[in-house]
């Protein structure tokens, strides 16, 4: 019944009057049928997007610049920070830019190469139509001439929690300590004693450098 | 029962609940009082607020309206909407209020204030007039012809209540978070107020990475002083007075929309030279000056509306993207009208973005162009005013024009037109307003009638030469500032990177002075920005444009001579693609964290964006400059530092 919302016309009928209905992950990501490293079939949207706090990532298996060093900077913060999370509550797709080349076991021999065979971790390969359609809708700058070039998002990274019905960008060259920071971000909402304890934590942190650098020291 | 003098008059306090506190609120309240008082907003602390005054803590919530109803697919067009049927509405001034807990130096993190450094200049500028101002959701109707509309205000109201201001008396506003936990709109319910584009210490200049959730607040102290401080003792030096200001949310990724959906309000200073009123007084220049009567915020907006769904017209809510706005709204309406006396008024433009830049002219109603003549740019008084009168008032995202218009010259009964450049949708059948005026680009209508004999009379002409300039910038030091956009994935950069909060791009030394290059690297045409540097404002010393050939080789670089609104001091610089602005500017006062960004808010969103800091000796200095330079090493990319070329020179 869900699915069957997706593709009806949706602000023009009165939604019920209770809780505002999310679906802005559902009308961004197309639910097309793609297929994993491990050649299975999947939906993008129905099996890897719903209902989880993805990292949704673009790369090509022949990709020598910037898809590498996002692969090997992901598969680091994994080791050092996110393997107790992911593949519980926390995963990474990775969508070929050039499906035509890019069969499961070119992807399979991309991900062994890079370490990057991790729980939680998928490499997904699909029709040509489907991933420009992901591309346009999802990782547009509303350009032509940008979105076209296949190397303007080889190597970008969204974070979504489609629960809440929200992605962030990020940025996979940034510092462990603010690539951290967004995942966090995109996490599912906390209770009100839950961001307190946070905020108390992030003032202890702030007050923590004071004495150690300097830096954020007062006048 | 305590009584209060409030503008000259005795006024009964009506409210019971106050009996308790009375006794010890006493002095406060007077001091608020006093402090409203100087800022020009007498009368209204006089008819609005005892009510307020004897609030237990805080001001009830305003009732959230439940969330939007998605607006899904995009509609073609926004519903008709006939011309001029509502009145201008104009932002009341934000009234003073107690804050309780008292607002402290230290973040009162038991309380729930947000994490934040201690303020700066507490001691020195200790808070004297505090107000609060809560964001929340409410409704708004953006046209008669239209159902609400689901916004987020500050404490309700759309746009938001403006602040008065004095120089010399400190301010504190406590920003409370009360959006939703759970929403459908693009925006995101966490929040950091940028004061643009005061002298602000840098735990109150809303970094864009200092945002906090809902049920928290924050204190942002506003000392209200000039900048030099530390220079010329006192609260600075006068000279270098800045006017018309704005605040609004800088929520990193998420300022477009959450501005889209109406985080922003006006921000007002006052002295001497511009007091408030329009009486003869030492070193005042007279210029219409009484808020809401002849000194009126124009804050321009657009906005894509959907069809009326579950009873609402709701704005679309990625409609920060260029070319699907289509509704030019000035002061939260849709082409409104305003009623204006044959005399001379000010108008406070403002852009409020996201995206869109405004080519504003005046049309009487013959089809002519009349002046405007602009006194103020980005806050700044300009040394002469000069008028607008054979082309368009070009004004790029969250740039502010104090223009003055002399209705003497129109007949009374006539209307005097507001023509945006670019032609909005209007639905509805009407004919062209003044010969050659399309209905589709006039923003809003004056209609000249003759000044009654309440309302104040004319002021005299407009003086000559306005200010003096702060002496002249003799820099200390050289960097360049290089928008770009490329690199893979192809992104928006600043000097080849984006933003991330917690990395430095440059460390200037507090108290000197640095000449800054601005250079737009894309090709020419492709992209311009409206470049934005929070804390002090620059002077423009020269703009180049560099001609390339098809394949990127350089043709020649032509000086391209100032326009009269950059002669003064800016705190935006529109940087088409191709062109070279040098800047200088001073580093005064305060230390801490600030931004240098893009402020169209897609680009900004999309990390077109990095911090620098101020530091407080030179070892800091040293040791964060050598830090970037080894940090970007690293990165594949050049040092900024001594390599060869000017950059600091000061290490």
């Amino acid at each position: 019944m869900k699915r069957r919302e997706l593709f009806t016309g949706l602000g023009q009928t009165s939604a019920s009057a209770c809780k505002p209905e999310i679906r802005r992950m559902a009308n961004l990501i197309p639910n097309a049928q793609f297929r994993t490293q491990d050649n299975k079939d999947v939906r993008l949207y129905d099996d890897m997007i719903k209902g989880k706090q993805v990292m949704v990532m673009m790369m090509y298996a022949t990709c020598e610049t910037f898809c590498p060093v996002a692969t090997k900077r992901m598969v680091e913060l994994h080791h050092q920070a996110l393997a107790h999370r992911m593949g519980k509550d926390l995963f990474i797709v990775n969508v070929s830019l050039k499906p035509e080349e890019d069969d499961p076991a070119a992807l399979k021999a991309y991900a062994e190469a890079h370490g990057a065979l991790l729980p939680g971790w998928t490499f997904l390969t699909g029709s040509q139509y489907d991933v420009d359609t992901l591309r346009y809708k999802f990782f547009s700058h509303d350009h032509i001439g940008i979105d076209t070039n296949i190397d303007m998002h080889a190597g970008s990274m969204k974070i979504i929690n489609d629960p809440i019905g929200r992605w962030f960008h990020a940025d996979t060259f940034a510092s462990t300590r603010t690539l951290l920071e967004h995942i966090q971000w995109s996490d599912p909402p906390k209770s009100l004693a839950e961001r307190l304890k946070d905020n108390r934590r992030l003032q202890q942190q702030i007050e923590r450098e004071v004495d150690l650098y300097g830096y954020r020291k007062i006048a | 029962m305590s009584e209060l003098k409030v503008g000259g008059k005795k006024r009964g306090a009506k409210n019971t609940r106050e009996d308790g506190g009375a006794q010890s609120l006493k002095v406060d309240r007077r001091t608020v009082v006093k402090g409203g008082v100087i800022a020009g907003a007498a009368a209204v602390i006089a008819t609005k607020n005892t009510a307020a005054f004897a609030q237990e803590s805080y001001p009830e919530d305003p009732p959230a309206p439940e969330g939007p109803v998605l607006c899904d697919p995009r509609p073609a067009n926004s519903p008709p909407t006939t011309p001029f049927v509502d009145n201008l509405p104009i932002a009341a001034p934000a009234t003073p209020t107690f804050l309780n807990p008292f607002p402290t130096r230290v973040a009162n993190i038991g309380a729930g204030e947000a994490a934040r450094d201690a303020h700066q200049a507490w001691q020195h500028f200790p808070p004297q007039v505090f107000y609060e101002c809560v964001a929340a959701p409410s409704l708004h109707t953006f046209h008669s012809d239209l159902s609400p509309t689901y916004c987020w205000t500050f404490n309700g109201t759309y746009p938001a209540k403006t602040f008065l201001g004095y120089y010399g008396v400190p301010q504190l506003v406590r920003f409370r978070n009360n959006l939703p936990v759970d929403h459908a709109t693009a925006g995101i319910n966490e929040i950091t107020v940028h004061l643009h584009n005061g002298h602000t210490p840098s735990e109150s200049d809303g970094f864009a990475g200092d945002f906090f959730s809902t049920g928290l607040w924050k204190d942002n102290h506003y000392p209200n002083v000039y900048a030099g401080v530390d220079q010329y003792g006192g609260i600075g030096d006068p000279r270098e007075a800045m006017r018309t200001f704005w605040f609004h949310d800088h929520r990193a990724e998420f300022t477009a929309p959450n501005n889209y959906l109406g985080l922003n309000g006006m921000f007002l200073l006052y002295d001497q030279k511009d007091p408030g009123h329009e009486l003869a007084s030492p070193g005042s220049l007279r210029l219409p000056n009484y808020f809401g009567l002849t000194d009126i915020p124009l804050q321009l907006h657009a906005i894509l509306f959907c069809p009326t769904a579950n009873g609402r017209n709701e704005a679309y809510n990625t409609g920060a993207v260029p070319g699907q706005v289509d509704k030019w709204i000035v002061n939260g309406k849709i082409q409104p009208k305003f009623t204006v006396r044959r005399r001379k008024y000010r108008f406070r433009i403002l852009n409020t973005g996201m995206v869109k830049e405004w080519n504003l002219s005046l049309i009487g109603s013959d089809g002519q162009q009349k002046p405007m003549t602009v006194v103020a740019v980005d806050a700044n008084f300009v040394e002469q005013p000069f008028d607008i009168s054979n082309r368009n008032l070009l004004i790029p995202v969250a740039s502010r024009y104090d223009v003055i218009i002399d209705f003497s010259q129109f007949a009374a009964g006539t209307s005097v037109y507001l023509r945006e450049a670019q032609a909005q949708f209007v639905g509805v059948a009407t004919p062209d307003p003044a010969p050659g005026l399309k209905i589709e680009n006039v923003a809003m209508r004056f209609d000249v009638i003759e000044r009654e004999p309440w309302f104040p009379p004319d002021t005299p002409p407009i003086a000559n030469h306005l200010i003096d300039m702060p002496p002249a910038i003799v820099p200390d030091d050289y960097f360049e500032w290089h928008f770009t956009f490329d690199g893979s994935p192809r992104r928006f950069r600043i000097n080849g990177e984006v933003f991330d909060h917690n990395r430095i791009d440059h460390a200037v030394l507090k108290g000197s002075s640095e000449e800054w290059v601005i250079a737009n690297d894309v090709i020419a045409g492709n992209w311009t920005h409206p470049v934005h540097i929070h804390f002090e404002e620059g002077r423009i010393m020269s703009r180049s444009h560099t001609n390339r050939d098809a394949s990127g080789n350089i043709l020649s670089v032509d000086n391209v001579p100032l326009l009269p609104e950059e002669l003064g001091r800016r705190d935006i610089y529109r940087v088409p693609g191709q062109d070279r602005l040098v800047i200088r500017l001073r580093f005064r006062d305060f230390v801490g964290r600030y931004l240098i960004h893009c402020h169209n808010m897609n680009h900004e969103d999309n990390f077109m964006m990095v911090r620098w800091d101020i530091v407080e000796t030179v070892e800091e200095l040293v040791q964060k400059r050598r830090e970037i330079d080894e940090r970007r090493m690293m990165a594949g990319l050049p040092p900024q530092y001594g390599n060869g070329k000017k950059n600091g020179r000061l290490v």
